[in-house]
């Protein structure tokens, strides 16, 4: 195998970089290479530039102020997994990162990337989008700031322009009484892509639900929000949460009616409806473990 | 555009100038001629290229090595001092857990950076964080133990104890039974064994091949005239420039062309070959290699093959695409299934699987100025490779010099002679330099060879004791596009049924059908796994229906010792029913079976095979494994010569056992030699589980050749008749009275000062006339044969399907294992290899014959993150025709772990599933099946 020719260019810094991404033709932005490097070298992918954001170091940070914790999209899944932000505030996030790929894999894959390559399967939107995530988008003039979900517009495909970059990701903070879990199924137990996944984010008030969010990753073209799912959760009184309670059965219908799944040679549709509908309910069950307990 | 990078590997810094397409695995390569960091994916998919990149472990091939620039890297090269190894390669060394040695470096990369991270992990700590590293050969189970003791060596704590009762025939022996380390871990562990990928030669080119993006057509015209004006290009060859000679592996089916003659049969088929100054070029001018298909109809599924109208793959032989038909009877079938009092009949369906060794093929070829050609490759078979280049080449076997390098585990895969071995002759030829070729991940599996997928129509009668009285046996093979090995994997599906139950009336219906798919050929078990699955789930089957245990089933028709079977097999030693005992007590059976909870299963699986094949591949009378044993002038070391093939089993650490045992020295005082065509004797290499007592045997007699001069030597020296004296332990000695004795080198040292060379020879030929007389009689012969049985329990999540497999409880009768460290680590990865061909594997295809998963991201191996707790024994038992009673295991250890992985999950589920793999889906699909015929009774 090889990788076909290309120009390889290094910016110093975020200015150069969103320069060059402008500037020069058909240019690709180069972050942790786990997914961009296997596209070029079995050819699915080609691009005459490829701009290396090794050295962007305004990428690399995960911080907080009042309202949110910040993480740059040069994080890479490892440090999403250490980090004791993230830990103490978004421990869904950690967890969906220490299901992508290898330990060497996470090491170099990025946050930004995993999001961009906006693969069906992407493990880390999931549980972001279920927190009303934000991303920054730059360009070599304009900044804006749009929800995590209208990155994704079909499997492997982003809506950035040429010249645009995700800087950032913006995860809102979660108050007492919000629980968030991800599940994840996979063919093995390690380093398997992602067959169906789902992540509920559920805020208790009252006993009741006040607020909650279910995304479902791998059984449409992008990760989706079951709004029937939603529809059904809020209100909720907790206690009927239980297992194979009609409210939780209700709940995994609503999801598996909202999914769009294809089948492929990790599972058929009817398998990824059948396995969503259990992933669902247990998934709930934990994300409301977690929310009971953060009092 | 070259650029200049600076890097600092192990501590030296680097400028070095690279492409900006070069990656960091290929920068070190390359550029650095650090080799010991591993190519096995090229796509981050197995972690053999792991190295540390500023402190983290990173899959290297993922990495440009632009990006590298100012960063540090640490290698496998940079780990060991120069006096001793790092903690993690001594344990490595010395638990067992390198085999082929391929995934050691990165896997041992992975380890330091964990030790690094967590000193005190886990058991299931490090099963997770190795789990991005694949290995194929040794099941996880010792490099998981080496972790531990690595771990311990770098707290200063103590090393776990090992457990081992040793086997009694090996009692009184000093070599042989005793756990050592295998002699090439040191340099596998460090990096040093050199692979053929490894090596590069002056003015070496590359080679690549053309291959068919068709499942079938004729080739109208090929035009290389734009990819011959690429800079860069030396040559390219079409069928028109190679002889025109059909070659394969079994010489009644040669039928495969080196280049395509006019038509392809596979998406894959090889249409032309081209040599350059890079990869890189190669891949670029296959791109502009014009060809002109007229495409054909293609059949993908050997039952449409079959039917009349089919397409043929073959105009001029093998109608209705039937490539082999076998037709057996032994014994009555109807006259015993009359007296069976219980009859089922079940159709099962295997799988197509690949043998995915870590280490990609390579070979490169050389010719020297007096027409000799020299080929490096990686292979099992190196007498076979000589023999096919010999035949092709149209020159003598002694023109041709097949040198095997370290290889990187083969299954099967590298049994066969492949295209890049007969090509890159060519094209050296051609050039005038030397070629080297390798297969990518993809090119393996579309060159195939790998596990023919079968329907099995089997019907067993027995008696309501459980006696079998009958049994009826129908294989359809899917052999695509051509023959390699599979007439003899047809035949091999029907023989070896009949080896681990006595039963009189046996029929096997074969048939190999062509197919427009990769060709497939010899996976370890040859043939046998899938029938084995197959019997080894109806008889725990119809033990269910007649109300007894399925060992109790197993145990009444177990095979004894000295006993013919209906297909004149001559079986002698068998300790079947204690393995079965054996793996019943351990796993607490009787407490279990019936009393475990919805969701979970233990079920029991037995197989056994054969200790090498009673007949060569093609007709010949030589011995088939010989040995010389050459011993220094001063008789400080025996240097072993010897023509099999160590592909990681460890043959090589065996077989300079099974000498130094017979030579009275220890392992400190032998060197190996082996497959090299110039300097070994024949030897028929690594299939069909023969080495260990083949090879084992030629070492024996050749180092007993040694000790009977040496004793001569010897009596001359101390003055005694040479029939009272002993050696052993690097003394020669008077038997009575062992405080008469010399230094064994120093009899070395008289002998050689008085008659020249010492030198022992060995050889060793199966028995005479092994078999019956009927038509593929030969096919299942052998001197003597494994058994094993394995009790599986796993634990099925009944709302997803997913089978979490728990434990395997295994005991082999392997007779005397020469190196039982060694032979666990077979059955070990035995295990795991037969657990992930049931839960994970299969190839597939896409409407057009294109395979859809050629890669290890979407065919999916088991990682160490899925493998179970396993428990292995090997059990007392003494083969007479074996090297100090020893058989095989490497094969055997595979039969029984598909059926009791199967039994185990019907056991949990309560719902058969009889098509492999058994995937979540069709778990799910086949509860909720289950689920509707119960409530809807």
């Amino acid at each position: 195998m090889y990788v076909s020719d290309f120009t390889y260019l290094r910016p110093k810094n975020l200015e150069e970089a969103l320069d060059l991404l402008q500037n020069k033709d058909d240019a690709v932005a180069l972050a942790g290479g786990t997914d961009l490097l296997v596209e070029l070298k079995t050819g699915v992918r080609l691009c005459s530039h490829l701009v290396s954001l090794a050295d962007v170091e305004e990428f690399k940070f995960i911080k907080e102020d009042e309202k949110s914790i910040q993480i740059g999209a040069g994080i890479t899944h490892s440090q999403i997994m250490q980090s004791s932000l993230v830990k103490e505030h978004i421990p869904a996030l950690a967890l969906a990162a220490s299901k992508i790929g290898s330990h060497q894999v996470r090491n170099n894959g990025t946050l930004g990337g995993n999001i961009c390559s906006a693969a069906a399967c992407c493990d880390s939107a999931p549980v972001l989008i279920s927190l009303n995530a934000q991303i920054e988008i730059l360009d070599a003039t304009n900044k804006k700031i749009i929800p995590l979900e209208d990155l994704f517009q079909g499997n492997k495909i982003n809506t950035l322009k040429k010249g645009q970059l995700v800087s950032k990701v913006i995860i809102p903070k979660t108050g007492k009484g919000t629980g968030v879990h991800y599940e994840k199924f996979g063919l093995r137990e390690a380093m398997a892509v992602s067959v169906v996944s789902v992540s509920v984010m559920l805020k208790i008030k009252n006993e009741s639900i006040e607020n909650a969010s279910v995304v479902i990753g791998a059984v449409a073209p992008t990760p989706k929000v079951s709004v029937a799912a939603v529809g059904i959760l809020i209100g909720t009184p907790t206690h009927l949460l239980v297992e194979k309670s009609d409210p939780i059965l209700r709940v995994s219908e609503a999801a598996v009616g909202d999914s769009i799944p294809i089948d492929d040679i990790r599972g058929g549709a009817q398998y990824r409806r059948d396995v969503l509908f259990s992933l669902t309910q247990r998934c709930i069950l934990k994300a409301l473990e977690s929310a009971q307990k953060n009092v | 555009m070259k650029k200049i990078i600076n890097i600092n590997v192990n501590g030296d810094n680097h400028e070095v100038a690279v492409r900006p397409g070069t990656t960091l695995l290929d920068l070190l390569r390359d550029e650095l001629n650090l080799t010991g960091t591993k190519k096995g994916c090229e796509l981050g998919d197995c972690g053999a290229c792991t190295v540390i990149l500023d402190g983290k472990a990173v899959n290297s091939c993922l990495v440009l090595a632009l990006d590298a620039d100012g960063k540090k890297v640490k290698t496998i090269e940079g780990l060991a001092g120069s006096k001793h190894l790092h903690p993690v390669q001594q344990a490595f060394v010395e638990k067992g857990a390198i085999q082929c040695g391929y995934c050691t470096p990165g896997m041992i990369m992975r380890v330091v950076s964990i030790l690094d991270e967590n000193p005190d992990p886990t058991k299931e700590e490090i099963k997770k964080a190795l789990s991005g590293n694949l290995c194929r050969c040794t099941g996880y189970t010792k490099i998981i133990e080496a972790v531990e003791a690595a771990k311990a060596y770098i707290n200063g704590m103590e090393q776990p104890e090992i457990e081992y009762q040793p086997q009694k025939s090996a009692l009184d022996l000093s070599v042989v039974g005793k756990r050592l380390p295998k002699i090439d871990a040191p340099d596998k562990a460090t990096g040093k064994a050199l692979f053929t990928d490894d090596l590069a030669f002056p003015k070496m080119l590359y080679g690549k091949l053309l291959l068919s993006p068709l499942p079938h057509a004729l080739i109208k015209s090929i035009n290389t005239k734009r990819a011959l004006a690429l800079p860069g290009v030396k040559a390219i060859m079409t069928g028109d420039d190679v002889p025109d000679i059909k070659w394969g592996t079994s010489p009644p089916r040669y039928d495969e062309n080196v280049l395509a003659k006019n038509k392809v049969r596979y998406v894959g088929d090889v249409v032309a070959a081209v040599a350059a100054v890079d990869e890189e070029t190669c891949y670029k001018a296959l791109q502009l290699i014009e060809v002109e298909y007229e495409e054909l109809p293609a059949v993908f599924d050997p039952m449409e093959a079959m039917k009349e109208a089919a397409p043929r793959l073959f105009d001029d032989k093998y109608e209705n695409n039937i490539n082999t038909h076998i037709d057996h009877h032994f014994g009555d079938i109807d006259l015993g299934f009359a007296e069976a009092d219980h009859i089922r009949e079940e159709r099962f369906v295997g799988n197509r699987t690949y043998q995915n060794p870590m280490e990609p093929h390579c070979s490169i070829a050389e010719w020297d100025n007096h027409g000799r050609v020299t080929l490096h490759t990686s292979t099992q078979v190196v007498h076979y490779v000589h023999h096919q280049l010999s035949r092709i080449l149209n020159l003598p076997l002694g023109n041709i010099r097949v040198i095997m390098t370290y290889c990187g585990g083969g299954f099967g895969a590298k049994a066969a002679t492949t295209t890049i071995e007969v090509m890159s002759c060519f094209l050296a030829k051609e050039t005038g330099c030397p070629v080297k070729m390798r297969f990518n991940r993809e090119e393996m599996y579309l060159f195939g060879r790998g596990r023919h997928k079968q329907y099995i129509d089997l019907k067993i009668g027995v008696k309501n004791d459980g006696t079998i009285t009958a049994v009826k046996h129908k294989a359809i093979l899917e052999g695509g596009a051509y023959s390699s090995f599979g007439i003899v994997s047809a035949y091999y599906a029907g023989s070896m049924l009949t080896t681990l139950y006595k039963f009189a009336n046996y029929k096997y219906d074969g048939y190999r059908i062509n197919t427009n798919l990769p060709p497939c050929g010899a996976f370890r078990g040859h043939g046998c796994p899938h029938p084995r699955f197959a019997f080894e789930s109806l008889l725990s089957m119809i033990a269910d229906d007649i109300g007894m245990d399925p060992i109790d089933i197993r145990l009444k028709n177990a095979m004894e010792p000295e006993y013919r079977t209906c297909n004149d097999l001559d079986i002698h030693s068998c300790e079947f029913t204690a393995c079965l005992e054996d793996v019943k007590k351990k796993s607490h059976w009787d407490s279990k079976r019936g009393n475990l909870p919805k969701g979970r299963g233990i079920g029991i699986g037995c197989g056994g095979f054969v200790s090498g094949a009673g007949y060569p591949i093609y007709r010949s009378q030589f011995p088939h494994s010989n040995a010389i044993i050459k011993i220094l002038e001063d008789g400080s070391k025996a240097m072993l010569y010897i023509g099999d093939a160590d592909i990681g089993q460890g043959s090589d650490t065996v077989l300079a056992m099974a000498a130094c045992e017979a030579m009275g020295i220890t392992m400190d005082r032998i060197s190996v030699v082996s497959a090299d065509s110039d300097l070994t004797p024949i030897g028929f290499g690594a299939y069909s589980s023969r080495v260990t007592l083949m090879g084992g045997n030629a070492c024996k007699m050749a180092g007993e050749e040694i000790k009977k001069q040496l004793l001569q030597a010897a009596s001359e020296i101390l003055n005694v008749d040479a029939n009272i004296l002993e050696a052993k332990d690097n003394k020669i000695y008077v038997k009575d009275k062992p405080e008469i004795s010399i230094p064994w080198e120093d009899a070395g040292f008289a002998y050689f000062s008085n008659n020249g060379p010492l030198v022992g020879k060995g050889h060793y030929s199966p028995p005479k006339g092994l078999g019956g007389k009927y038509k593929g009689a030969a096919v299942g012969t052998s001197p003597a044969y494994s058994f094993s049985a394995t009790v599986c329990e796993v634990e099925v999540d009944m709302e997803t399907g997913k089978v979490k497999v728990l434990n395997f409880w295994d005991a082999h009768d392997c007779g005397t294992a020469i190196n039982p460290m060694s032979a666990e680590g077979q059955a070990e990865g035995a295990v795991v290899m037969g657990m992930s061909e049931v839960l994970f594997e299969n190839e597939v295809f896409d409407k057009n014959g294109k395979m859809l998963n050629a890669d290890l991201h979407n065919y999916l191996i088991a990682t160490s993150a899925d493998m179970p707790e396993i428990s292995s024994t090997l059990v007392d038992s003494y083969e007479p025709a074996g090297p100090f009673g020893a058989k095989e295991i490497g094969e055997g250890a595979t039969l029984p772990i598909l059926g009791a992985l199967a039994n185990a999950i019907a056991n949990a589920i309560g719902v058969r599933i009889f098509e492999l793999p058994i995937t979540p889906e069709k778990v799910l699909k086949a509860i909720a099946e289950a689920n509707k015929v119960n409530s809807d009774s």
